[in-house]
């Protein structure tokens, strides 16, 4: 009796909880044109900054955005610390307080919260009326389909305007390269690095070859890179994972590296040897140090990452700080020229699903990515004080200006523009050397608009990214006795994951893709 | 619950007259919260807690049988059976996890009790009330560490290229241990750093219940001239039995948790220490942060929760079966 009316309480006053918090989200969002600007919150990536110099930027942006949208923009950051899951849950929590979210289809997954219903489809209408700029920009480049689902609706606005390299590599340095008897301390294969890298641990006793830290797989996909014509899909990936490729030669046929060929044997016996040698720290997997910082400090020969890093920091950094390093990159499939052109949607703007006022967000993005002043402002702050623009029309900075405590910290990766961005004095003098150099040979990625069902395979996905965190870090730091029976047993794994059932489906879909364009 | 009992009991007394006890208890619900209104406030907080934490996120476990998407929702997804737990039965996954989880509280359970029980006593040997307190205070300290402190620690004194022990051994002539390689020898570390970081604060409760023992058992124990070891032999050890059950029932209880930040700020992401370190809570925080999978690590959670129901079921139920007393239900 008693345990039935206390139910019965208990189940009523739960009720009544939920409906008042229902109802206190219920709170009118929508700002009427004439009456409070709407509050549009961006989610960007990043830490957020502290030094105030955001907040004078953002009252400054949003003078104008109230008189052209009546709205102000706040941003809401997703900082670096585990981001990976922090984005995933801040997307699954349906938080209706954020209407902007920076997103990318390679590695902030797009296409995986996209499908999971994390982003509001945008119909043309809506994007010809409240962006048109940007409609009109995207369309005419026809970059629209690289952005739909199977259900043909569009689910993000690329950041397609805007050249970048985010191919990945090695960065080294020149000065020990040479002294390693390399030809002109340049390095042409990713096997050479074997010399340099036992040079620097012959010769520089204060320094680890290459201090790399974490669960990694650059030293794998590296070789696999270069040594293969592989192209990896990237609409799928595995956890942290993309274990789908095609090949140059079959380029409509899926198939993975992790599982065909002798190239990840050999991928992996050579960081066996780079191991053995102690190109990195033995405990590397448990290291968690700052291994950039490292490398300006002289402490490391070697760091990973790509041509915007290297671009941008890498040769500025070391040219200060390890004067005569003469810093040099190394990409992957250099030897071969088995890279790619970045993607466009490498940064992307999404609506939020949950949005309260999604017109007035695609009305503050329209203005952030195509009024020059607002622009600016966004991207480099306030004129004068965050940045500087010198007598040859570069971007530099103030008197005293220290990047690492003054940056600005907004993030924006998600609509910048060529037309409006400038060379910065921070820049590597042969910038555009590199970057003619990579456009010469760089791929194009052609399955941009392929568009995989993943709704039958994701307990796959899921199972096969369990199993390749447990081998790949240890593949890449050579850890294994014997690789190749390691490789045989992470094979034997995968197919009991359902690696054949995953790459049948992903083939089908691959299939009516290359038929409906002819390709086949 | 406990009128309810009473109730029964009542009922089931031989009455005499065969008249119907007089229902004294069942006053209405209104009147009974009335009366036991401060009883009621006490238990609010502990209540709202096990609701919000522990009741309210039950509907959540749905999950574990769906393909969860966002836009449809925990209940609107699609639902696929146990295809989440498929392949984590097939890959031996789910087996090694539980296998993994159980064997190290084991250890903790037992290392730890016994442990416990030992400084207890010790303390309650010495004689010096301020060398009494000060030890105390030092076994406690480790409790009030970070394990992620921890975690750096272990990791500057075990690491190869620089840790401390191995900068020893080199000194002495040895040959550095790759430790961070070597899986067998983590047990060993993690259940030490357990015990370390616990058995200071454990030993308090035995420690207050030596100090509640009846004087005159010790006093009668001098007097038939027994030596400080029968004396804790025979008095002490018998007396501390029920607080040793009672506490061994509780921790039974979480025998399928593990200590999770200490598991992870000492392992990590390292693959090589997975055979012996994964326990069912690093398996599904690396899950989720690495492969943003909601769907499997719900399952294995709901595993977790399930397994450790029945097991917890299953302990009492012996328990009761030996000495009712002291069942926990």
């Amino acid at each position: 009796m008693m345990r039935k009316s206390l139910a019965r309480a208990g189940a009523a006053a739960i009720v009544l909880a939920l409906s008042t918090t229902a109802l206190a989200a219920c709170t009118p969002g929508e700002g009427a044109e004439s009456g409070e600007p709407t509050n549009i919150t961006m989610l960007v990536l990043g830490d957020k900054p502290t030094n105030g110099r955001l907040e004078a930027m953002l009252e400054k942006l949003n003078v104008k955005l109230e008189a052209e949208a009546n709205a102000n923009l706040d941003l809401f950051y997703v900082e670096w610390a585990d981001w990976q899951t922090q984005y995933n849950t801040q997307l699954l929590s349906g938080d209706d307080d954020i209407d902007l979210i920076t997103t990318a289809t390679d590695w902030l997954f797009a296409w995986e919260n996209a499908e999971k219903g994390a982003f509001l489809p945008l119909s043309e209408e809506m994007l010809q009326e409240y962006a048109p700029k940007t409609w009109e920009q995207v369309d005419a480049e026809g970059h629209w389909d690289l952005t739909k689902l199977d259900d043909g609706q569009i689910y993000f606005i690329p950041e397609d305007n805007f050249t970048q390299y985010t191919n990945h590599g090695f960065f080294y340095r020149g000065d020990w390269a040479t002294a390693a008897g390399i030809p002109d301390g340049t390095i042409t294969k990713f096997e050479e690095f074997t010399t340099y890298f036992s040079w620097v641990k012959q010769n520089q006793p204060e320094a680890y070859p290459w201090d790399v830290s974490g669960a990694k797989d650059a030293a794998l996909i590296g070789y696999l890179q270069g040594h293969t014509d592989g192209q990896t899909i990237q609409q799928i990936s595995a956890g942290n994972y993309y274990p789908f490729q095609t090949t140059e030669s079959d380029p409509y046929t899926v198939t993975s590296w992790y599982m065909e060929g002798d190239e990840l044997l050999e991928a992996a016996e050579l960081a066996k040897e780079w191991n053995e040698i102690g190109v990195w720290r033995e405990d590397a997997l448990n290291y968690d140090g700052d291994t950039r910082e490292e490398f300006y400090a002289g402490l490391s020969g070697a760091d990973q990452h790509h041509t915007q890093t290297f671009i941008g920091s890498i040769v500025d950094n070391m040219t200060k700080k390890q004067p005569g390093s003469d810093p040099k990159f190394f990409y992957f499939g250099q030897e071969n020229g088995n890279f790619f052109n970045d993607i466009l949607t490498h940064g992307a703007m999404a609506v939020n699903a949950t949005s309260k006022s999604p017109e007035k967000a695609l009305e503050v993005y329209d203005i952030i990515r195509n009024d020059e002043e607002a622009y600016r402002l966004l991207n480099w702050g306030i004129e004068g004080t965050d940045y500087v623009i010198t007598e040859d029309g570069k971007l530099g900075f103030p008197e005293g200006y220290d990047s690492s405590t003054d940056a600005l910290g907004s993030n924006f990766w998600a609509g910048r523009m060529d037309d409006f961005e400038l060379d910065r004095v921070t820049d590597a003098p042969n910038k555009q050397e590199i970057y003619d150099e990579l456009a010469a040979a760089a791929k194009d990625y052609e399955y941009s608009t392929l568009v995989v069902n993943k709704d039958l395979i994701d307990p796959t996905l899921a199972a096969m990214g369990g199993v390749l965190s447990e081998y790949i870090p240890q593949l890449q730091y050579g850890k294994f006795d014997d690789p190749a029976a390691a490789i045989a047993e992470m094979r034997q794994k995968l197919e009991d994951a359902g690696y054949e059932d995953a790459r049948t489906a992903i083939q089908t879909d691959m299939d009516a893709w290359a038929d409906e364009r002819g390709l086949k | 619950m406990v009128t309810q009992t009473s109730v029964g009991r009542h009922e089931a007394l031989p009455t005499g007259s065969g008249k119907a006890v007089p229902t004294k208890s069942r006053k209405p619900l209104l009147r009974r919260i009335g009366d036991n209104r401060t009883l009621l406030l006490m238990c609010l907080p502990a209540l709202a807690f096990f609701i919000v934490f522990s009741y309210a996120p039950l509907p959540g476990a749905w999950i574990a049988f769906t393909n969860f998407n966002y836009r449809d929702g925990i209940f609107g997804s699609p639902f696929v059976g146990f295809r989440n737990f498929e392949f984590l039965i097939k890959s031996g996954q789910l087996w090694l996890l539980t296998k993994n989880t159980i064997l190290y509280n084991v250890a903790f359970i037992i290392l730890g009790n016994i442990l416990q029980i030992a400084l207890a006593i010790m303390l309650n040997e010495i004689r010096s009330k301020y060398f009494k307190k000060i030890s105390q205070a030092v076994m406690f300290l480790p409790y009030f560490i970070s394990v992620v402190l921890i975690g750096v620690i272990a990791f500057n004194l075990l690491n190869y290229d620089t840790g401390a022990l191995n900068a020893l051994i080199q000194q002495t002539g040895g040959d550095p241990i790759k430790i961070y390689s070597i899986a067998g020898a983590w047990p060993i570390i993690i259940i030490i750093c357990h015990l370390w970081q616990s058995t200071g604060y454990g030993s308090i409760v035995y420690f207050a219940a030596i100090m509640g023992i009846d004087n005159s058992l010790f006093e009668a124990a001098a007097i038939d001239g027994a030596s400080a070891w029968q004396r804790i032999r025979y008095v002490i050890l018998p007396s501390l039995k029920p607080t040793f059950i009672i506490l061994l029932l509780f921790s039974l209880g979480g025998i399928m948790k593990g200590n999770f930040g200490l598991f992870w700020n000492l392992v990590g992401n390292n693959a090589a220490l997975f055979q012996t370190t994964d326990i069912i809570e690093t398996s599904v925080y690396r899950m989720i942060i690495s492969q943003n999978n909601f769907t499997s690590s719900t399952a294995v959670g709901l595993y977790q929760s399930l397994f450790g129901f029945a097991l917890v079921m299953l302990c009492n139920w012996i328990v009761r079966r030996i000495n009712e007393d002291y069942a926990l239900f």
